[in-house]
């Protein structure tokens, strides 16, 4: 037989019994869609935690700090490991580099110093970065530029570091982080400069305290970028190239005859960055490229940390869910049988007619295999259908039994119920590799049927 | 002239609980290519069991079935099908046509199974059911025939294929005098013109005078061999 008489003779077999195959694929309908709906909502549930984590930051960052708690077999006590801490300078950076699936390095320098507008001071968190690689760590912009390696006394301000400017005159005010609405000063095109003497630009109250170092020579600054306004410390700091820091630190050191506040020029000279952040170019290399960090002896940590233990603790739910659907489906799937198995039985005396008439056993099989299939096929993707309407109202409804919580008012909606491409395609596979198996003995049975018993004159 | 069929010594026991039914005893036969054979014999002489094992619908206890020089006893079930395919065209008692197919539908069936594309075996069905006298109900369901045409139909299905050998059991047992001779008339003609053999098994002796020989069949073995002569 060609496959088109049997596709046709299968069709033709269905619809003779429409209530029945009707039923049944109903039956593959409900079970595809519960068990697609519980799926969607598992990984809906995984969608928003990693759209939650990376609004703090993002997933594909890795942050690198020098010391190291080198895991210990202790039997399962629970003791304090001695950190191990290892020099994180621009070699071992370099080093880093190297590792397959980084896109980027950068260590990260802290240093806290003062602003100066006109009246307006500011404090805040300078933070020396590889001035090129502002782009791979997503600082996203909303005014001006990135840094770039020839810049010196350019920086970039994060969103929030712009209302830190108050005018100290102004007494009986406490200041607060986002007190106030507009920023005081115009900071891509006001005159600013910068300072490591925390008093510089003030009236010192009542002549006391420290006297002005007239050596700490205010720098003067150029804003060349403002970032986006985020849910990280972006926000907080400011952005500068980490030679240029590093030059100015220096020249502070030696005015005040005293060792940095940061392990950069410490007494012993090692140049270790407390902090390096690696950017590694595919999520699913993130933890290779952790491991292989923590190997050379330095801690990494990435938010995909926190995604992980999230998503470990939601796993179970998502197990759940997930066998709930496959029981329905499991049900479906029974019905099919049933279904192929009654059909059977009503047809004996056809195919034993078919026999007689010399249909090979392979086709008869085919013919079997190819009815369940459909069944399965046509049951999946009425399913995948229905599911995606359901899924489409539920998110729609703003059903919020699932409500993570915090960071909700940012960004887009969390989806409730999410049914990716790959979903949609391995239901419908499933469906019709599922109403095969189910038709495999029923076909096997149909092809047992003896001629002779079925053509028996009554 | 050729030999289509040959039986040596074949025995035939079915077990009914536990006890042994012979069904046939020594059988031993030749049919020629072109041969109408009728074999004759009352209920449970064996007749049918015989057809049944000719047509390799069942196993022979011992002796072996010989058909166009194949062993067919000694078949898989998937060569015997293919073997049914090439050779062997069937009639039925009753008919056996698929209820829900029309005529030509019907007819089309061994076609389908071998695999002839729709345009062909429709060209030759409707040929065929011409032949038996049915074009007016070509897109007729079993249901809305009469005994005859349903036979009518299945005599086009056993012959479309064009098969060396027509096994009919029984082709006239539900159907009136006067039909049943229309019937075996259309059979023979069909079978005479196509240098087809036809074996026909019947308890009615009416019936079996229309074979070139006729097998008297009695407590399962061949009782004897009559020669007809045909007066023209």
């Amino acid at each position: 037989m060609n496959s088109i008489d049997i596709t046709a003779m299968a069709f033709k077999n269905l619809w003779r019994r429409k209530v029945r195959t009707v039923l049944t694929i109903l039956g593959v309908v409900v079970g595809t869609a519960s068990i697609v709906m519980m799926l969607s909502i598992g990984i809906g549930m995984n969608e928003s935690f990693k759209q939650q984590v990376s609004m703090m930051g993002s997933l594909n960052l890795i942050t690198v700090n020098p010391y190291y708690y080198p895991e210990i077999d202790d039997g399962g006590k629970v003791g304090y490991v001695e950190p191990q801490r290892n020099t994180l300078d621009d070699k071992a950076l370099e080093k880093i580099a190297q590792i397959d699936g980084v896109e980027a390095v950068t260590p990260l320098l802290y240093y806290y110093l003062k602003f100066v507008s006109g009246k307006y001071v500011a404090y805040g968190q300078v933070v020396g970065i590889y001035a090129d690689t502002m782009e791979a760590f997503d600082f996203k912009l909303s005014q001006g530029r990135h840094l770039t390696s020839e810049d010196t006394n350019a920086l970039v301000f994060g969103s929030s570091m712009v209302y830190n400017f108050y005018d100290p005159s102004s007494r009986g005010r406490y200041w607060y982080y986002g007190m106030q609405e507009e920023a005081a000063i115009d900071v891509m095109n006001d005159k600013i400069v910068m300072t490591f003497d925390m008093s510089y630009g003030e009236k010192r109250p009542g002549g006391g305290g420290q006297p002005r170092d007239i050596r700490k020579r205010p720098i003067e600054v150029k804003v060349v970028g403002l970032l986006e306004q985020g849910q990280s410390e972006k926000d907080y700091s400011a952005y500068i190239n980490i030679d240029y820091l590093k030059k100015l630190i220096k020249a502070n050191t030696q005015t005040n005859k005293m060792p940095g506040r940061i392990s950069y020029g410490t007494s012993n000279n090692t140049e270790s960055y407390e902090q390096a952040w690696v950017k590694v170019t595919k999520l699913e290399d993130v933890e290779r490229v952790q491991k292989a960090i923590n190997q050379m002896g330095y801690g990494a940590y990435s938010l995909t940390d926190i995604l992980r233990q999230m998503l470990d603790a939601t796993k179970t739910i998502r197990m759940v869910l997930g066998a709930i659907g496959a029981v329905a489906f499991f049900i479906a799937a029974i019905g099919i049988m049933n279904t192929m198995i009654m059909s059977i039985y009503e047809r004996t005396k056809e195919i034993g007619i078919m026999k007689v008439l010399g249909c090979m056993l392979k086709d008869i099989r085919k013919l079997f295999l190819l009815e369940s299939a459909l069944i399965g096929l046509l049951g999946s993707i009425l399913g995948i259908g229905f599911s995606y309407g359901v899924s489409y109202l539920m998110n729609r409804a703003d059903i919020s039994f699932l409500d993570y919580g915090w960071y909700y008012s940012y960004g887009e909606k969390a989806q409730i119920s999410v049914i990716p491409l790959w979903l949609t395609l391995a239901a419908i596979g499933f469906g019709s590799v599922v109403g095969i198996l189910s038709g495999a003995y029923p076909a096997a049975r149909a092809m047992r049927i003896s001629a002779l018993e079925a053509i028996r004159n009554e | 002239m050729e030999t289509v069929i040959v039986l040596n010594d074949v025995r035939k026991v079915y077990r009914v609980g536990n006890e042994k039914v012979v069904a046939l005893d020594s059988v031993n036969l030749n049919i020629l290519k072109g041969e109408i054979c009728c074999f004759v014999g009352t209920s449970g002489s064996g007749k049918s069991t015989l057809l049944h094992l000719m047509a390799g619908l069942e196993k022979p206890t011992r002796g072996s079935i010989i058909i166009k020089n194949m062993e067919i006893h000694k078949l898989s079930e998937r060569k015997l099908a293919k073997f049914r395919q090439d050779y062997v065209g069937f009639v039925f008692q009753s008919y056996n046509l698929m209820p829900t197919l029309t005529a030509v539908e019907n007819v089309c069936l061994p076609l389908i199974f071998k695999g002839i594309p729709k345009i062909i075996r429709n060209r030759r069905a409707k040929k065929m059911l011409k032949a038996v006298g049915l074009e007016t109900h070509i897109k007729h369901k079993p249901t809305q025939m009469s005994g005859g045409q349903q036979q009518r139909v299945g005599i086009a299905r056993a012959f479309v294929g064009n098969p060396e050998i027509v096994f009919a059991d029984e082709p006239t047992g539900n159907l009136d005098t006067k039909t049943s001779k229309e019937v075996m008339d259309l059979i023979t003609s069909i079978a005479k013109k196509n240098n087809q053999t036809l074996v026909v098994v019947t308890h009615d002796i009416e019936i079996a005078r229309y074979a070139d020989r006729i097998f008297y069949i009695k407590d399962g073995r061949i009782e004897r061999i009559e020669v007809v002569e045909k007066s023209n």
